[in-house]
């Protein structure tokens, strides 16, 4: 139409870009995917890294870290943080808190939602780009910007932020309050770098929503879309509506920081430091914990959805056969999104909340399974009886299913106010999440790797890396994991930085019950960290994998190499530019395989149908 | 293909996508104004001490608020005027909107400078006192403030500017810092603040103080090693502080890396050990706890368990950077034949300078972290630097005081079942400072006859039987009485009312109070136009003078955020609205500098802009529309 | 949508009242705040005027809403989306104060020095 055509912004530049504005400041959807995915990818093996050196603190407290950990440290800074090559409480704090920051808001939810919702939602629902192209390369760029700020930290003389990932005041208020240009310190250039995440969540969700609402191609309603896209519609609207709750308390905190007000400080606030602090007080700690948890919860659900999105499209596609209760999941994920809103004071049950609050919560939150195990179960189901080709991407998919579950099923206790008490801050906590993060969601993310790389790159990865990868994976994940859940039950608190040494007593029979527990789980530690290294190691052959196979794999013989039936395999590969060849139209629903009605086991949504009564409902205006 | 919708709307939506977009940037606004809304409840429910009420100037918030309505009524007509086509209409419009933004802003740049430069005090009896502080004179004395100069007002022209101290920058010295007279500095070598360093090198060179390092610091452990050497008497200067520091942590850094390879050394020896002598074994664990071969075989699993998790405690402790204790006995760990004390090299921490005469030295109250004793010989600074010398008493010069408030005090005294009255005729202030006292008889005065006119208007309360209620103690109970605020408090109209009749009768004793039989009446002096905005007019109205020594001082602060968290939330949230007005204006000022190009090709186009821009405009203009109230009414 | 030339013309008068409104409102918000004679409730403020005064700023911003912003014929959608953001903050609100409010904190804790004395150590 007359009208758009007349714009700029909107031409498309059908001659060659240049190398910056095609691979550095991109505005196409794929580049800019591929540019989280990688920069994702990055801050993935950073926070890795952190907790291979916190690992060897955890094991071996007295001994220095090894050559091979600690070769990774500059000279000047091991000095400063490491007493004698070893991880002093200071620098395990910072790591401990960086390790968890980088996985959540730099790791995992860039991956997700910012590589697969980028590079596979436009393509999924048949659009040419997402809807404001630019502003979609200005939320990557806040987003490294945010992340280097934090990550720079590490260098100042404060180091970064110590004060743990959920970053609590009063401490986090008072933490590096030696520093006198508070602009300098750590934990105020952490929530620098959270407001300027946000805000890159912000505007990255807005696009998204409106890519999703507004763009879909012809012929694609709503129940037609892939369970991928309605995944990433639920998690566009946690980041949008769930963030901005954290920035005000960032803002909040970052004014109790740098302008010495008391938004989070209570009356009183005595350190050893310096004694009475120079504050009007009168604020409320738990203030901030309402607000970063009114986040923090539907934030696991923005951490897990992108995962779930990706299994339920490896699993039809490779079980040749529809996707079980679609339907159910749709309706599931969005109740799942509405009720992640009002669960989360579940993690403040040592507060000193009221009964009636906590019964509310406690409610909400065993609620919240309800639609988490119609999402799981739907899944399942959908192997049953499917003639499954295990595939790289299907293996992971298969291994998230079970994995996933136990971080699952490890979360219902939690759920329960009484069982709370005992279990908060324990090692069950972090078994329990990680279950849910590690083998779970990153698993489901390796499968969308392992799926969608053909169709980037043009070419298949090789199947003996993947099992190389995968199966060393899979055993290492659950040796750690799991004696985490023993450990946690046994009273091991998360955030002992020597793995419990201090309450070994010499005398097996001098030490106190605790004492004693702790001495016959303490061994654990040693299992849980070779675990970890073995599972650094087990990295490589992805590493290698993702290199070698864009180098020399075996190429894609068709645009549609798993034999698939949504959009994306639709586009020429690697797809342009814009996309579709065509413009796309929609005939049917998005997991039509082994149609008895059809010679092929599978019928894409856009294969014009034969019959003519098969057309499509919706004609939105031409443009 | 190209991004379809973005001028048309999609027909089973009926939107454009900006237009989704904007309403979902407004739904995600919606939940952090909602945040930082539902933060300003929290706070002042849960706060610990008299809420500030009603506390800000009305005038000014009252003519911002018509500023953003009438900006809000013009970007409606704006693109009302480019829905119809008119440009020249498009542009007076928006030209209106974006000047209403920047008047806006203005009026709160006005508002908070004044804000910025008025002195808040807590006192350790909870007594505030407000007003502006003196600047340091220059000569007689270092502490004490100069009673009629003008901070706020160089108009005044009795600025004489040769009689103030002035610090190296050529600033004025507010009267509201610690003083100290250093004999002595030793320098953090990690961390000490820069500014600070060279403020006190230029203090030091501009009163002729001679700052030397105290002791020789030599970097090298023994003679004719390659590091640098320090002598004794040495002047301080950033260079020199440069290269310590630069000393210090390469000796840090190679000492941190011998002392590893000595640690992993002696670990090794360690365990050649365990292992030649089998020490984590059962063998050994009978040994050591023969108890346990009595013990079922399940109990000495989990004895032998923990005793070996113990041993392995118990090994660190074996193990040091000179020797490593063997079961054999001990041993000593030398990498190349060496030692580790053989090769530490030293590294000092800090280093000392001395003064050839007391350095006299003023910090802000954050910035010293020792807390104020008259007989305190050191101190501490944020940054590590200690002094050791005198603390100078330091007090705090207020030399207009425009507010004291005693209801914290009260409401302290409430709390510890005191009466207010007798505890705020205890307190410092009235005690200590006669002004204050007469401030007081005559505020109780006023209040007695404000309550009298409050029953003699509006009567007392009556129960649903229609007989007057009674309190506890059989009083009736009055319809109306004065608020907290107005018996304890004494805001500047209070003050400046009191003061002028002082100096009527000045020589008569503390005058009497004699307000109109009226229930309105109120103890105040009325406002000048010019007062609404920047507070009371100190060249004409009279105020008292006061000298807090620091010892009373709990807590000092301008009203900003630190003072308390009304300021703190009043200004965070004006503030992030200050920066949406800012935000919008850009935007919508770009529509109308540069939108003529796109009208021109597409009018539509940057109608919908223009609409989508004006949708954010009036949720800006929402937002103010309750921050208006609830800072400044309520 | 209200969006051809003529029908705005014709809005040009709502919008114009509605400036007025505002504007009233503003007057009326600041009178009854400022003026002793005006004043609900008690002597000053109290609960009361904070109520009036939320409900004339409620007022406001309604008509603000409703017709600046075109709320009054606006389409689904918008409904929806915004729906969504006023619904999730008036809960967070909501589940916030709930907390804040539930007895623990009174019963225990009546002393706020002491218990915050408590609790730094």
């Amino acid at each position: 139409m007359s009208a758009t055509a007349t714009h700029d912004e909107l031409h498309h530049d059908h001659h060659d870009p240049g190398f910056v504005r095609k691979y550095i400041f991109s505005t196409d959807h794929k580049m800019i995917g591929l540019q989280y995915g990688i920069t994702a990818g990055l801050f993935l093996l950073f926070g890795f890294f952190l907790m291979i050196a916190m690992r060897w603190s955890i094991a071996f407290p007295h001994e220095p870290l090894p050559g091979w950990i600690a070769m990774f440290f500059p000279d000047g800074w091991e000095a400063r943080w490491l007493q004698d090559g070893k991880l002093t409480g200071d620098a395990y704090n910072m790591f401990g808190a960086m390790h968890g920051t980088i996985m959540v808001f730099l790791g995992v939810v860039p991956l997700g939602f910012g590589a697969f919702g980028n590079y596979v939602t436009p393509l999924q629902i048949g659009a040419p780009d997402m809807a404001f192209p630019r502003l979609n390369m200005m939320s990557y760029w806040i987003y490294l910007a945010g992340g280097l700020v934090m990550c720079a930290s590490f260098f100042m003389e404060s180091g970064a932020a110590k004060s743990g990932w959920t970053n609590y005041s009063p401490l986090a208020g008072i933490a590096d309050g030696q520093i006198v240009n508070q602009w300098l310190a750590g934990q105020t250039q952490w929530l620098i770098g959270l407001v300027l995440l946000i805000t890159s969540s912000l505007l990255g969700s807005v696009n998204f929503i409106t890519t999703i609402i507004n763009l879909r191609a012809r012929g694609l309603t709503w129940m037609r879309m892939p369970f991928f896209v309605w995944a990433m519609l639920v998690t566009g609207f946690l980041l949008l509506l769930a963030f901005p709750p954290l920035e005000a308390a960032g803002i909040m905190q970052l004014m109790d920081r740098v302008a010495g007000s008391s938004f989070f400080m209570p009356s009183g606030l005595y350190t050893s430091a310096e004694g009475l602090m120079e504050i009007s007080g009168g604020g409320s700690p738990l203030l901030f914990q309402h607000l970063f948890w009114f986040l923090g919860h539907p934030e696991v659900y923005v951490l897990l959805l992108p995962a779930i999105a990706c299994v339920a499209e490896i699993i039809p596609a490779n079980t040749r056969k529809p996707l079980w209760g679609y339907k159910a999941m749709v309706y599931g994920v969005l109740v799942l999104g509405f009720l992640s809103f009002i669960v989360w004071a579940h993690h403040m049950y040592m507060t000193g909340m009221g009964p009636v609050v906590s019964t509310f919560f406690q409610t909400t939150t065993v609620l919240i399974s309800i639609p988490s195990v119609i999402l799981l179960t739907s899944l399942i189901i959908s192997l049953w009886q499917g003639s499954i080709r295990f595939t790289p991407a299907m293996i992971w998919a298969c291994a998230f299913l079970p994995m996933f579950g136990i971080g699952g099923l490890t979360g219902l206790p939690l759920a329960f106010n009484l069982v709370g008490l005992h279990l908060h801050d324990t090692y069950y906590v972090i078994g329990h999440f990680h279950y849910v993060v590690a083998p779970g969601i990153l698993f489901g993310l390796f499968a969308g790797v392992y799926h969608w790389y053909p169709k980037i790159t043009g070419r298949f990865m090789s199947r003996f890396l993947s099992h190389l990868h995968f199966w060393p994976s899979l055993i290492c994940m659950n040796l750690i994991f799991f004696p985490m859940l023993t450990q946690g039950m046994a009273g091991f608190h998360r955030r002992w930085y020597n793995g419990g040494d201090s309450y070994l007593a010499t005398d097996p029979e001098s030490a106190n019950v605790f004492g004693r527990t702790v001495a016959e789980h303490i061994d654990l530690n040693i299992v849980m960290s070779y675990a970890a290294w073995a599972m650094a190691l087990a990295q490589v052959p992805f590493l290698i994998n993702l290199v070698w196979s864009k180098l020399a794999g075996r190429k894609v013989e068709s645009d549609n190499p798993w034999n698939a039936t949504t959009l994306e395999w639709a586009t020429p590969t690697p797809p342009g530019h814009g996309n579709f060849t065509t413009e796309p139209v929609v005939y049917r629903g998005p997991y039509e395989y082994s149609r008895p009605d059809h010679d092929e086991d599978f019928l894409p949504q856009w294969t014009e149908p034969k019959k003519p009564a098969e057309k499509p409902e919706e004609s939105p205006a031409a443009h | 293909m190209e991004i379809p919708y973005v001028v048309n709307p999609r027909k089973d939506t009926g939107l454009f996508n900006s237009k989704i977009a904007i309403w979902l940037f407004l739904a995600s606004e919606v939940m952090l104004f909602g945040g930082l809304f539902s933060g300003y409840v929290f706070l002042r429910i849960g706060a610990d001490y008299p809420w500030p009420e009603r506390t800000l100037p009305v005038l000014p918030g009252l003519i911002n608020t018509f500023i953003l309505i009438a900006s809000s009524v013009t970007v409606v007509f704006a693109w009302a005027a480019l829905k119809m086509r008119k440009w020249r209409q498009f542009q007076i419009f928006m030209g209106i909107t974006v000047a209403c933004a920047l008047i806006f802003m203005v009026f709160k740049g006005v508002e908070y400078g004044v804000k910025f430069k008025h002195q808040a005090l807590r006192m350790n009896d909870f007594t505030m006192v407000e007003g502006h502080i003196g600047y340091v004179k220059a000569k007689g004395g270092d502490d004490h403030a100069d009673d009629h100069a003008d901070d706020h007002g160089e108009e005044h022209g009795d600025d004489h500017a040769a009689d103030y101290a002035r610090d190296v920058h050529g600033e004025k010295i507010e009267a509201n810092q610690h003083v100290f007279a250093a004999e002595s500095v030793a320098f953090n070598l990690a961390r000490y603040h820069k500014p600070w360093a060279e403020d006190l090198i230029a203090e030091a060179a501009r009163e002729g103080v001679e700052v030397k390092l105290a002791e020789t610091l030599d970097f090298n452990a023994g003679e004719g090693g390659e590091e640098p050497v320090f002598e004794a008497g040495t002047v301080l200067s950033m260079d020199l502080l440069d290269d310590l520091a630069d000393a210090y942590a390469d000796n840090l850094t190679r000492n941190a890396t011998w002392r590893k390879r000595y640690l992993r050394k002696a670990w090794d020896i360690k365990w050649e050990d365990v292992e030649e002598n089998n020490l984590l074994g059962e063998a050994s664990f009978a040994a050591d706890f023969p108890k346990a071969l009595e013990l079922e075989s399940d109990e000495r699993k989990k004895a032998y368990t923990r005793w070996k998790a113990g041993m392995r405690a118990r090994m660190a402790q074996d193990v040091t950077i000179d020797e490593v204790k063997l079961s054999s006995g001990s041993k000593p760990v030398t990498i190349d034949d060496e030692s580790y004390a053989s090769r530490e090299l030293p590294a000092p921490g800090s280093a000392k300078f001395t003064c050839s005469k007391p350095l006299v030295l003023r910090q802000k109250s954050h910035d010293v972290i020792t807390d104020y004793k008259a007989d305190n010989s050191t101190i501490s600074l944020r940054d590590g630097t200690s002094l050791a010398g005198a603390y100078k008493p330091s007090p705090m010069d207020f030399h207009d005081v425009d507010g004291i408030d005693f209801q914290h005090l009260a409401m302290d005294a409430e709390k510890r079942n005191l009466d207010p009255e007798i505890t705020i005729e205890n307190s410092w202030l009235v005690k200590n400072n006669p002004v204050v006292a007469d401030l007081w008889t005559m505020h109780k005065d006023a209040i007695a006859q404000l309550e009298q006119n409050l029953i003699d208007h509006y009567g007392y309360r009556k129960g649903k039987d229609g007989k007057p209620l009674e309190d506890a103690a059989g009083n009736p109970v009055a319809k109306r009485v004065p608020t907290e605020k107005d018996r304890y408090r004494m805001g500047w109209q209070e003050i400046a009312y009191y003061m002028d009749l002082l100096d009527k009768h000045e020589g008569e004793g503390v005058p009497k109070i004699d307000l109109p039989k009226d229930a309105n009446a109120a103890p105040k002096v009325t406002m000048t136009p010019k007062e609404h905005f920047m507070g009371p007019d100190y060249g004409t109205r009279s105020f008292p003078h006061l000298t807090i020594p620091r010892s009373e001082v709990l807590l000092d602060a301008k009203f900003t955020p630190k003072w308390n968290s009304y300021y703190a939330i009043y200004f965070t949230i004006t503030g992030l609205h200050g920066l949406h007005v800012i935000g919008g204006a850009i935007v919508l000022a770009y529509y109308l500098f540069f939108g003529r190009s796109m009208y021109l090709s597409n009018p539509e186009w940057l109608a919908n802009r223009v609409e989508v821009g004006g949708l954010f405009w009036h949720f800006v203009d929402l937002v103010w529309i309750f921050a208006f109230p609830i800072f400044y009414l309520m | 949508m209200a969006d051809s030339p003529e029908e705005i013309k014709k809005s040009i008068k709502t919008y114009l009242l509605v400036g007025a409104i505002l504007f009233a409102g503003t007057v009326a918000t600041v009178l009854v705040a400022t003026v002793p004679a005006l004043d609900i409730g008690g002597h000053g403020f109290d609960h009361w005027d904070m109520w009036l005064g939320l409900a004339i700023a409620t007022t406001k911003a309604s008509f603000v809403a409703a017709v600046f912003m075109h709320l009054n014929h606006e389409k689904a959608w918008v409904y929806w989306l915004f729906g969504m953001g006023l619904f999730f903050g008036a809960a967070m609100v909501f589940l916030i104060f709930l907390a804040k409010g539930d007895p623990i904190h009174y019963d225990r804790f009546e002393d706020g020095g002491v218990s915050a004395a408590v609790m730094s150590e």
